[in-house]
């Protein structure tokens, strides 16, 4: 192989090593930038499924039943057991 | 023809040797560097590469996963969410109006109270924690603009209470770094937080993160799943805290268990400090609840029969020189074992106990699981206070069967009410059924254990429909529940003063009691300390009883045991 052939292969060789270095560079950024994204939108729909466990526990849904609509827990005594 | 030809040889040669020149320069330079290289792995590889390790590569922050907080139906109590800081660095804010605006609005804090900070601070100050998912994105978006540099987002947790501050007190706190402060957060630490080793992370322009690796580990954090159902927790503390409310209490308490397995399905603090439950750190002298244990005591031994009639001496006992009880609440000379209960005889309660003996006494309580911690072992529990019998003056141990001169704690007055319940067994308490891990591991806790039989099965019979005689004939009918059979005693105590002397100016009132008594599903106590407006066991606690029985029964479809209630 002539040295000239040496020289380019070395060359294309250094080109590629260059290449995916800033690939891997980008691609981490990207990647990273990503994942603190998810991280958000993770956080976020866990913050409204707490708020839909708020609103839906006895703490809020039992007054606006009350108020709203009327209604009153049961007697115990009239509650109809059903027998498996 | 001047010109002569160039000899074809020389031209090659010459291109020749050029090449090899500039190859040969070409494959120095890799082989310098290569040199170098081998020099500096070979004899400076300790200095260069703790250098690179520290320019290259940064540590993020330790973080710390941290489990769930469940009720018994899966209802999270305590949950983490990953939230962020934000603060300023001084030095590096590019324009402070502008900078101090936009946070301003962003964050919804008044402008004044950010430059305030700013002029107390030095380098850097946080402006807001706990920032929402939402406003993050918006803080994000300028951090490479001029506008926002200096601003610094840092990551942390918000452990989030769905249900307010309902069992706040039983499940404590944790801070942002997920580290439990107190409560089951604090006792069940270990279980519940894993360290997860430091991600080492790539340093990129503007404090851009490039992922390098992160320490692939197994997790093996647990959540923690309680006794507490939060329906019963809720309606628990409704009652409590509109009845403490009412009558002006310092304190109240209210505990449910079931009587069967020994769990808690409710326990309310009033008022709600987190990590600070008062069914477990609180003691008092029972009163009049006490003489449920004493009387069952006595029952049991086979010194007074259900039958007995004790003489009340005229409604006023000497016991000692200078040591008198008095009932003044009736005006009968004989008092039946059922009637001492429901007309809440001391007299009585005393001379039964005087019959039993301090030897026999001492035994019972002991054997009910006063004077001991229970196995839940909540932070701050105490043992209450029940001193060894060789101590005790005839006055001592009268005084013993209507509740004073021994201290007890809530959910040991609850468990002995549990045995009786139960058919005589003092069942271990549980308030955290299980944990379980994130490999699918699951440890159970909460397996009902026997500790002892306390009382032979005939004795809780008798027990049973004599304080079922107190809720329908004596003191604690504002218990009464349509449809169902309810056992229970009042109490009202006086508290010792400072001065050393019993006052009726402070004191506690209780109610103590089961429902149904045919087939008992529920145990509940209420206690309400130093109320400001006097108040009676019977009068102040037992409705609260009812109150917490009544949609509970309901909740659980508890069929009704009485069959002429209409």
């Amino acid at each position: 192989m002539s040295t000239f052939k040496v020289v380019c292969l070395i060359a294309l060789v250094a080109f590629f090593v260059l290449w995916v270095r800033t690939e891997v560079n980008r691609s981490g950024r990207t990647i990273s930038q990503l994942q603190n994204e998810v991280g958000i939108k993770k956080a976020r729909n866990q913050y409204l499924k707490l708020e839909i466990l708020r609103l839906s526990g006895p703490e809020v849904i039992i007054p606006q039943a009350q108020e709203k609509f009327g209604l009153v827990p049961i007697e115990p005594q009239r509650v109809v057991v059903v027998e498996e | 023809m001047l010109l002569r030809k160039r000899a074809p040889i020389a031209q090659g040669f010459n291109l020749k040797r050029r090449m090899s020149i500039l190859g040969f320069l070409a494959l120095m330079a890799p082989v310098i560097i290569f040199a170098r290289l081998f020099y500096m792995q070979t004899f400076l590889h300790e200095e260069f590469s703790s250098r690179a390790e520290r320019a290259i590569y940064n540590y993020l922050a330790e973080d710390r996963l941290r489990g769930t907080i469940w009720d018994t139906n899966g209802r999270p109590l305590a949950q983490s969410v990953r939230t962020h800081s934000c603060g300023i660095s001084k030095k590096y804010v590019q324009d402070k109006n502008k900078t101090v605006d936009f946070l301003s609005q962003t964050l919804g804090i008044p402008k004044k109270q950010i430059l305030d900070k700013w002029k107390r601070a030095g380098h850097f100050f946080f402006v807001a924690k706990k920032i929402k998912p939402d406003v993050y994105i918006q803080l994000a978006k300028v951090l490479r603009t001029p506008l926002g540099q200096g601003i610094e987002l840092t990551p942390e947790y918000e452990r989030i209470h769905p249900y307010g501050s309902s069992a706040l007190d039983l499940v404590g706190a944790a801070n942002s770094k997920n580290w439990g402060l107190s409560g089951i957060e604090q006792m069940y630490n270990g279980q519940l937080s894993q360290d997860i080793s430091r991600k080492r992370a790539k340093h990129a322009r503007r404090g851009e993160v490039i992922y390098d690796r992160s320490l692939k580990e197994e997790v093996t954090v647990g959540d923690v799943y309680l006794t507490i159902d939060e329906v019963a927790q809720y309606y628990t503390e409704k009652a409590l805290r509109a009845a403490a409310e009412e009558v002006g209490a310092e304190h109240g308490i209210a505990l449910v268990q079931d009587p069967k397995n020994g769990r808690i399905l409710a326990a309310a603090s009033y008022p709600v400090v987190d990590g600070q439950s008062l069914a477990f750190q609180f003691t008092y002298e029972p009163g009049s609840t006490f003489k449920t244990i004493a009387v069952a005591s006595a029952l049991d031994a086979g010194s007074v029969h259900v039958a007995d009639s004790i003489d009340m001496e005229g409604r006023r006992w000497e016991v000692a020189k200078g040591f008198v009880v008095r009932d003044n609440q009736h005006k009968k000379d004989f008092l039946s074992i059922p009637e001492i209960m429901q007309l809440s005889s001391n007299i009585g309660a005393g001379k039964i106990v005087l019959d039993l003996g301090a030897k026999n006494l001492f035994y019972y309580i002991k054997a009910f699981g006063f004077g001991s911690k229970t196995d839940i072992n909540f932070n701050g529990e105490s043992k209450g206070s029940v001193p060894p019998y060789h101590t005790w003056r005839k006055v001592d141990l009268v005084t013993k069967g209507y509740g004073y001169g021994v201290a007890v704690t809530p959910v040991q007055l609850i468990n002995a009410y549990s045995a009786i319940a139960n058919g005589g067994i003092l069942m271990q308490p549980h308030l955290v059924d299980r944990i379980e891990y994130a490999n699918g591991e699951v440890e159970k806790l909460a397996k009902p254990i026997k500790i002892r039989r306390v009382l032979k099965e005939e004795t809780t019979v008798v027990m049973k429909k004599v304080l079922q005689s107190v809720v329908e004939a004596g003191s604690g009918k504002r218990a009464r529940i349509t449809g169902y059979q309810v056992a229970g005693k009042t109490g009202t105590a006086e508290k010792l003063g400072k001065e050393g002397g019993y006052g009726k100016r402070s004191h506690v009132v209780s109610f103590a009691g089961f429902v149904p008594v045919s087939d008992p599903q529920f145990t509940i106590l209420v206690i309400l300390d130093n109320p400001s407006k006097y108040s009676f066991g019977g009068t102040a606690a037992a409705p609260v009883f009812k109150e917490i029985a009544e949609p509970l029964l309901a909740h659980k479809g508890v069929k009704p045991d009485q069959l002429d209630f209409e």
